[in-house]
C-alpha cells in the first residue's frame, strides 16, 4: 500500500541521508557527544556551550572516521563555536531564508555509536533580529518545536526540502531550542577566521534608563570603568546620555545597536547632559574584556 | 493527511494489553500472529500466566510461552483465542531497511491509556553504549511506561520494532528482524541474572534461582569479570558450557565457574 505518508517518509529519510554528509559528531565533553555541521571546507560549526575542553576535540566524520580537531574561536553571544581540522571532506550547505511558523522542520546530528540522527517537528516562531541573553545578536529569531536530545545541540537544521535553516541550540531560550540563522553562522565565522574571536564593542559605563523635565528619555551613567573608553573620553559618572553615534538612545539595548554598527577602535559622538548643559564627547570604542 | 487514520486505527487494533496481575497496570503487546500468538517485552511477562486484554475489552488468559530477558521480549500464547477472523494480526515490516528520519508510529498503553498513538521519526539505528552489541531502534517518539511491549510502526503501519524503553527521552525499540530471530531460533543462551557495570565488571544484582548462573552457584553480589560485549560473545559462542571468572568479596582471588547454558528452543 502506498501512500501520502509513506512518500513523505521516504522524503524525510532522503533529506536526512543527504543533509547528514555534512553532519559530523564532536566530542568535547564529558558523557554526551554534540553534533556539528562542516559549514565549509575545513570548518566545523557546533553550539559553543557543548565545548567544555580546549584540546583533545575528536570529530566523527560521515564516513565514520574519527579526526582531531582544534578550537579556532568561540562565541558565547551566539553559542557558536569553529573547530578546524585537516583533510575535512567537502561538503555543500545550501541555506534559506524562506522560513514561516509551521515548517516542517529536521534537526540533523550525529553519534559514534549509531551514525546520524533525525528528530522532526516544525518551526512555531519567526521575528527580526533578536539579542540572546548571553548578549550576542542573531539575524533573526527561529523557534523551534521540535525536542533537542543531549547530542543534538550543534546539528544542522534543515526544512522538509533539505535546505538549512542553521544550527540546533537548546541553550539560546529557556522554552524551546533555537536556530541560530544561517546567516549569523556566517557572520561568525568570517569573524573568527580572520580576527580568531568576534570582538564586541564597549563602552565600560553602567547606565540606566531616566526620564528627563522634556520628557526625553536617556540613560544615566551609574558607574564607570576606570581607564574604560568612557572615562578616557572625558564622561563623568551623573552624565545623562541622550544620543550616542548620533542615535537618540532610551535603552542599554539602543547603545548595543550602535555598538554593533561601529567597529572597536572608531570614534563615536555621545551627546551628554551635564547638570543640564548639553555637551557633546567623542568616545573611542573599546573591545569588551573577555570573561576567560 | 489520507491514510493516516486508517494505519493508526489498524495498529490500534492489533496492539493488547498485558496485565502481570488484577491490581497494577501492565504494558503492552502485539498480536503477531491470528492464532494467539503476542508479542511483548520480557520485561511485561515477567509471569507464566498473565492477562490480554484486546482492543475492544474482551480479556483472554494467555501463557508465557518462552522469554528472551537479553533482547527483552516474550512469546505469549492465548489459551483459549477467538477465531482467527476476530484477532487482527499486525503486519511485519523490514526493521533492516529502516532509514532515520522515516516516520514512526506507536501504539500502547501509556499511563493505562489504552490505544493511545504517538507520532514522530527514526532518532537513528544502531548499538547502544553498554549495552552490548545488538542493534536498537530509536525514536523521536513520546513514549510513557505503558507502551513497553507496544508496536513502533512504519508509515504504512508495518511493524518494525517493539517499544522497550526510554532513555534520554528517546523510545528505544528492540528490531522486527530481532522479534522475527526470536520466533524462529527461540530465546538465546541467558544466564538469568540482573547485572549492573561498576569500575572492575559485572556486579550481580539479582539471580533467577532457576537460572543458568544459580546452578553454577554464583550469588547475589558476585562481580563477573569483563564486559556486556565480552559475556555477549561467549553466550552467543554456540558452546553449551560457558567459563566465567569472578570475584566473591576478596577481589585479590579471581574464582572459576563453568556455567552450563540450558537450551531454550520453544516452538511458536
Amino acid at each position: 500500500m502506498t501512500n501520502e505518508l509513506a512518500a513523505l517518509s521516504n522524503e524525510l529519510a532522503a533529506v536526512v541521508e543527504k543533509a547528514g554528509h555534512a553532519v559530523v559528531a564532536v566530542h568535547a565533553r564529558p558523557r554526551f557527544s554534540s553534533s556539528g555541521v562542516l559549514w565549509r571546507p575545513g570548518i566545523v560549526v557546533t553550539a559553543e556551550h557543548t565545548i567544555r575542553r580546549e584540546e583533545e576535540i575528536t570529530v566523527t566524520l560521515p564516513n565514520g572516521t574519527n579526526a582531531s580537531a582544534t578550537l579556532a574561536g568561540s562565541d558565547p553571544g551566539t553559542d557558536l563555536a569553529i573547530l578546524k581540522f585537516e583533510g575535512a571532506p567537502a561538503a555543500s550547505i545550501q541555506s534559506t531564508s524562506e522560513v514561516t511558523p509551521g515548517n516542517l522542520a529536521l534537526t540533523i546530528g550525529r553519534s559514534e555509536d549509531s551514525g546520524v540522527n533525525a528528530t522532526m517537528g516544525i518551526v512555531s516562531a519567526v521575528s527580526g533580529p533578536w539579542r540572546t541573553w548571553r548578549g550576542g545578536r542573531l539575524d533573526r529569531y527561529l523557534r523551534l518545536d521540535l525536542t533537542l536530545y543531549p547530542g543534538s545541540s550543534g546539528g544542522l537544521v534543515v526544512n522538509a526540502a533539505g535546505e538549512a535553516l542553521g544550527i540546533a541550540t537548546s541553550v539560546l531560550s529557556r522554552i524551546a531550542g533555537l536556530a541560530i540563522p544561517a546567516t549569523t553562522i556566517d557572520r561568525v565565522v568570517d569573524e573568527i577566521l580572520s580576527r580568531g574571536r568576534v570582538a564586541r564593542g564597549y563602552l565600560g559605563v553602567g547606565l540606566q534608563p531616566v526620564e528627563l523635565p522634556d520628557h526625553h528619555k536617556g540613560l544615566i551613567v551609574l558607574s564607570l570603568e576606570p581607564e574604560g573608553p568612557a572615562a578616557k573620553a572625558g564622561v563623568l559618572i551623573g552624565d545623562i546620555l541622550t544620543s550616542l553615534g548620533g542615535t537618540p538612545v532610551a535603552d542599554t539595548d539602543d547603545i548595543q545597536v550602535v555598538l554593533e554598527s561601529h567597529g572597536v577602535g572608531q570614534s563615536v559622538p555621545a551627546l551628554v547632559s551635564r547638570g543640564g548643559v548639553a555637551q557633546t564627547i567623542a568616545i573611542t570604542i573599546g573591545e569588551r574584556p573577555r570573561r576567560d | 493527511m489520507r491514510g493516516f487514520g486508517e494505519i493508526a486505527e489498524r495498529l490500534r487494533r492489533s496492539t493488547v494489553q498485558v496485565f502481570a496481575d488484577q491490581r497494577r497496570g501492565g504494558g503492552s503487546g502485539v498480536i503477531w500472529k491470528p492464532d494467539g500468538l503476542i508479542i511483548t517485552n520480557a520485561h511485561v511477562a515477567r509471569q507464566r500466566q498473565l492477562q490480554v486484554e484486546l482492543w475492544d475489552g474482551r480479556r483472554f488468559e494467555g501463557r508465557v510461552l518462552s522469554q528472551d530477558p537479553r533482547r527483552d521480549l516474550a512469546m505469549i500464547r492465548l489459551a483459549a483465542p477467538p477465531s482467527e477472523s476476530d484477532l487482527p494480526a499486525a503486519t511485519p515490516g523490514d526493521s533492516g531497511a529502516l532509514r532515520p528520519g522515516e516516520l514512526v508510529i506507536a501504539v500502547g498503553s501509556p499511563l493505562g491509556f489504552s490505544g493511545a498513538v504517538s507520532t514522530g521519526v527514526v532518532h537513528s539505528l544502531g548499538a547502544l553504549p553498554g549495552m552490548g552489541r545488538q542493534n536498537w531502534i530509536r525514536a523521536d517518539v513520546r513514549l510513557a511506561p505503558g507502551n513497553s511491549g507496544g508496536p513502533l510502526a512504519d508509515a504504512q503501519g508495518r511493524v518494525i520494532g517493539i517499544n522497550t524503553a526510554i532513555v534520554n527521552g528517546l523510545g528505544v525499540a528492540v528490531p522486527g528482524d530481532a522479534v522475527k530471530a526470536f520466533l524462529q531460533k527461540g530465546a538465546r543462551p541467558s544466564l538469568g541474572v540482573t547485572l549492573q557495570p561498576v569500575s572492575y565488571g559485572l556486579l550481580i544484582l539479582d539471580l533467577d534461582p532457576q537460572g543458568a548462573a544459580a546452578a553454577a552457584s554464583l550469588r547475589a553480589g558476585d562481580i563477573l569479570i569483563g564486559s556486556f560485549d565480552s559475556l555477549s560473545d561467549a553466550l552467543d559462542s554456540g558452546r553449551d558450557v560457558i567459563r566465567l571468572q569472578f570475584f566473591r568479596g576478596d577481589r585479590t582471588k579471581v574464582r572459576e565457574a563453568f556455567v552450563r547454558l540450558a537450551a531454550h528452543a520453544v516452538a511458536a
